[in-house]
């Protein structure tokens, strides 16, 4: 087949004038595209109006569409409950038996700890979440990882605040739509997570490495602290995320840190929390870095 | 007696293009970006961008599918759905028309594999700048783990936009 040599717009003068204004028409849009493009690297706070509205117009679908798979997926799974069904509700009477024994003993644990703690004079600070909602969506073809969640500045989620299921940490918001907002997810190479490992307490450092794997790094270099099944988390430092919360499992080690897995899979969690920032002061701060690294 | 008289009462001899069939290509576009929609979370960002490759489909199929400029108000709309930096889709697009005119002064002919080279092209400098992107805001990613599995994917993806712009193309032309 020949080659199509573009619109041909014959001797009529009218064609011709218009097929050259579309020409003048795309070049203006290469140079607007290229100045909004520009805009949005070195200062992507100026969109956040017309992100948050787009969000807006865009998250009846996606919710709508998430409520669809999660019945479809929920019936398949409902009905595969049913299978063998004697058989894991033994199973399940003895682990519940075996996690209350656990949890009599956490009890008393947790008595002591308060103890301890009104003894030390330490302050807790209880952080009540600003509202949950669904994770609807991510942005599967971008090398960026986000995810949109289905609370917005309507439920009083502002940009900055972070974002954690009842597993672990999903990440920070960073736009907020009225009606959803989208999240940057621990994942993401620009989320940088001050952490520590659970067991010794080591402080690290948590990267995303945008495949959905987490790299950690401790701190202070020296010997790898890291072994296999560790479990990374918050460690409160900055104020934007409360201490103590999962963020992901050590899988394999590297020459000087760690490949980790996130614990609180986006894909699978039930709900994301929106809490306040740990240190209310910290919420400024984060809005400003999370313009600059979006 | 004409032609039309003598087929099926439903039959689309004779009738010319279907309503709006200058705006269908546009639409199909933006069906394309909206797949970015779909409630798929996934771990990694592998999967194709669905409007660039209707807008390289239909302008690999004709030239005069829409005017070139739409393609800065289509990638406008690109950038809002998908979550990109904003302009990022506008300025590629827009530049993919340019080059798009260029290329069909200068190439001779035209088959179906020159037109997957062509789309491979465009779809490779298109990820290239969306990573060479995401590095500038903070995001360096490494290539074999992000842009390389994407490039893959939607290059095998291009055949499927093609094969559907044309079958929308003999659709909207009432064919």
């Amino acid at each position: 087949m020949a080659a199509s040599a573009g619109p041909r717009p014959g001797w009529s003068r009218r064609a011709q004038y218009s097929l050259f204004f579309s020409f003048l028409a795309v070049v203006a849009g290469l140079a607007v595209g290229l100045i909004l493009l520009i805009l949005s690297l070195v200062a992507p706070q100026s969109y956040a109006a017309v992100r948050g509205a787009a969000l807006d117009a865009t998250a009846p679908i996606s919710s709508g569409l998430s409520e669809v798979t999660t019945t479809v997926t929920g019936m398949f799974s409902g009905a595969g409950n049913y299978w063998d069904a004697a058989n894991q509700n033994a199973q399940l009477k003895r682990d519940r038996a075996a996690l209350m024994r656990r949890m009599v003993e956490a009890r008393a644990i947790l008595e002591e700890n308060q103890q301890l703690k009104a003894a030390l004079q330490l302050r807790e600070r209880s952080a009540e979440a600003v509202a949950a909602g669904r994770v609807v969506g991510s942005s599967f073809e971008s090398p960026r990882r986000f995810a949109v969640i289905s609370v917005g500045t309507s439920d009083g989620v502002q940009v900055g605040m972070p974002v954690r299921a009842p597993e672990g940490l999903i990440g920070r918001v960073i736009d907020a739509g009225s009606l959803a907002s989208r999240v940057l997810l621990v994942t993401d190479r620009a989320n940088i997570v001050p952490a520590r490992i659970l067991k010794g307490g080591q402080p690290v450092i948590s990267t995303g490495r945008g495949d959905g794997t987490i790299d950690v790094r401790p701190l202070e270099v020296g010997r790898n602290p890291f072994r296999p099944g560790d479990i990374i988390v918050t460690s409160g430092t900055g104020g934007l995320y409360p201490p103590l919360v999962p963020i992901a499992k050590v899988i394999r080690l590297d020459d000087d840190g760690a490949i980790a897995l996130p614990i609180a899979d986006p894909s699978k969690v039930s709900f994301a929390i929106v809490e306040p920032p740990y240190e209310p002061a910290a919420l400024a701060a984060a809005a400003q870095s999370a313009g600059e690294e979006r | 007696m004409v032609r039309s008289a003598l087929g099926r009462p439903d039959a689309r001899l004779n009738k010319g293009p279907r309503a709006g069939a200058d705006y269908v290509p546009a639409i199909s576009v933006v069906i394309g970006s909206l797949l970015s929609l779909l409630p798929i979370v996934s771990a990694s960002g592998w999967w194709p961008d669905f409007g660039l490759l209707m807008l390289l489909g239909w302008r690999l199929l004709r030239a005069d599918a829409w005017p070139a400029w739409w393609a800065a108000p289509l990638g406008f709309v690109n950038d809002l759905l998908a979550g990109n930096p904003i302009g990022l889709s506008i300025a590629l697009w827009s530049a993919m028309m340019i080059a798009m005119d260029i290329l069909d002064r200068r190439t001779m002919w035209r088959d179906y594999w020159i037109e997957w080279a062509i789309a491979t092209l465009f779809i490779v400098l298109a990820e290239l700048a969306q990573w060479r992107v995401a590095a500038v805001l903070g995001a360096g990613v490494p290539f074999n783990t992000s842009a390389l599995p994407a490039i893959i994917v939607s290059v095998l993806c291009f055949p499927v936009a093609a094969f559907l712009a044309s079958r929308i193309d003999r659709w909207r032309l009432g064919r």
